[in-house]
């Protein structure tokens, strides 16, 4: 098995700048197909089999840490996701709310200021249940600490930071149902 | 009491309502405007504490060797500070440690020696709501054994928003009231610290709830690098 292609470069820069925090990340979106369609249209006669480029889901990233999105969103980029990364989870659910049928997965951080990661998964899960979970942390997973939120907030997967982006995208691969496409690098 | 300061002194502006501000005995509110600014107040605080009675301690014992002979008390009070309890949140507690250490404390001899506590806000609060206000009491009951001044803590209240539903602080506001605004001849100075994106989530009669209808000093870190307090 190969590994996935990285995105164009003119992609990336475009989305890793500091300023990115926060905004509305559908211009990242469409700078993204910008990109892809702009690749694919100096390729397509060179390299008839570069399909790869298609993206491989829509994810919505929030975790308060400014550090650990950047590496999430980066990472993710460059494993042929397509992703919306915010750092504000009021401003994450503004952003579900208007584009819900868009995303298939949400990764969040639990412990966040405003909107706890739990809560958010509740709220769209609400809104669109067909959305995948999975919530993440920095602190010890305690069984007890959702006992007391399941089963009335479905979350779809669990994990403990750090994690590495290879693993975390296999698990993402394999709860939204992609599980043929391996990460090995 | 309304107060404004602006720029590199709001940190210490802080440090001197806490500090001078808040009396043995009294809880209040502190709401922050992000992560940054609440780190900043538990290390400069913890600095304060830790480090600068230390140096304070040695250059006193280097100078004047007559001077603990005279001033036992103040003596005791250099040689066993206040205890410190941080209970975070947001952050966990080996990057409370880290954070610490970069401001120059010994966190790990603070710990052993009894000066130091740091807990995840989670663990005191769950699954016994009263867990941290025992951790308190115990504490607190340490300090005068040991002879110390007392103790302060500073306690993220994030754990109070993580599962409640929309509009429902029920669960805070009943913890909340539940800390007297003033114990007297208490050796506790809690503050209770709320970011103001969980704050923002309580209505008007809530936030009014929580601070025990205006009894409890409280002060608003605001982003703006001013602050503005209110005191009961």
């Amino acid at each position: 098995m190969q590994g996935l292609p990285s995105l164009p470069v003119v992609v990336r820069l475009l989305l890793s700048g500091k300023e990115r925090k926060d905004k509305d990340t559908h211009s990242n979106k469409n700078k993204y197909y910008e990109g892809l369609n702009r690749n694919r249209s100096n390729e397509e006669h060179s390299n008839e089999d570069n399909k790869d480029d298609k993206p491989l889901a829509n994810l919505l990233i929030v975790d308060d840490d400014p550090d650990i999105a950047q590496v999430l969103e980066q990472g993710f980029l460059k494993n042929s996701f397509l992703v919306s990364t915010f750092t504000n989870p009021e401003e994450a659910l503004k952003n579900f709310q208007s584009n819900s049928e868009d995303y298939c997965l949400m990764l969040s951080d639990i412990r966040m200021p405003g909107i706890s990661g739990i809560k958010l998964a509740r709220k769209v899960k609400e809104i669109n249940p067909k959305v995948k979970v999975i919530l993440m942390t920095s602190f010890e997973i305690k069984d007890n600490e959702f006992s007391k939120v399941f089963p009335s907030t479905q979350v779809d997967g669990f994990v403990q930071k750090p994690i590495q982006i290879k693993d975390l995208t296999n698990k993402i691969l394999d709860i939204i149902g992609e599980s043929k496409r391996r990460v090995y690098q | 009491m309304r107060m404004t300061s602006a720029g590199s002194h709001r940190i210490e502006s802080v440090m001197q309502w806490f500090e001078d501000g808040m009396e043995e005995g009294e809880n209040g509110i502190l709401v922050y405007p992000n992560m940054q600014t609440f780190r900043e107040i538990y290390m400069q605080y913890a600095k304060d504490q830790l480090v600068a009675r230390e140096e304070q301690k040695e250059n006193e014992d280097n100078n004047n060797d007559d001077y603990h002979d005279n001033n036992n008390r103040h003596k005791e009070q250099l040689l066993m500070p206040r205890i410190i309890l941080i209970a975070t949140f947001y952050d966990t507690v080996n990057a409370v440690k880290h954070n610490l250490s970069a401001v120059g404390v010994d966190v790990q001899s603070h710990i052993d020696d009894g000066s130091l506590l740091i807990v995840d806000a989670y663990d005191g609060y769950y699954p016994n709501i009263n867990g941290m206000k025992m951790l308190v009491k115990s504490l607190s009951d340490r300090a005068r054994k040991e002879g110390r001044i007392g103790v302060s803590v500073i306690s993220n209240m994030g754990f109070f928003f993580l599962y409640d539903g929309d509009g429902d602080a029920s669960e805070l506001i009943s913890y909340e009231t539940s800390l007297p605004s003033k114990t007297d001849g208490g050796n506790v100075r809690g503050l209770s610290c709320y970011h103001t994106r969980d704050y923002e989530n309580l209505d008007d009669s809530q936030k009014k709830e929580l601070d025990t209808q205006g009894q409890k000093k409280s002060l608003e870190v605001t982003e703006s690098a001013a602050y503005v307090a209110f005191d009961a």
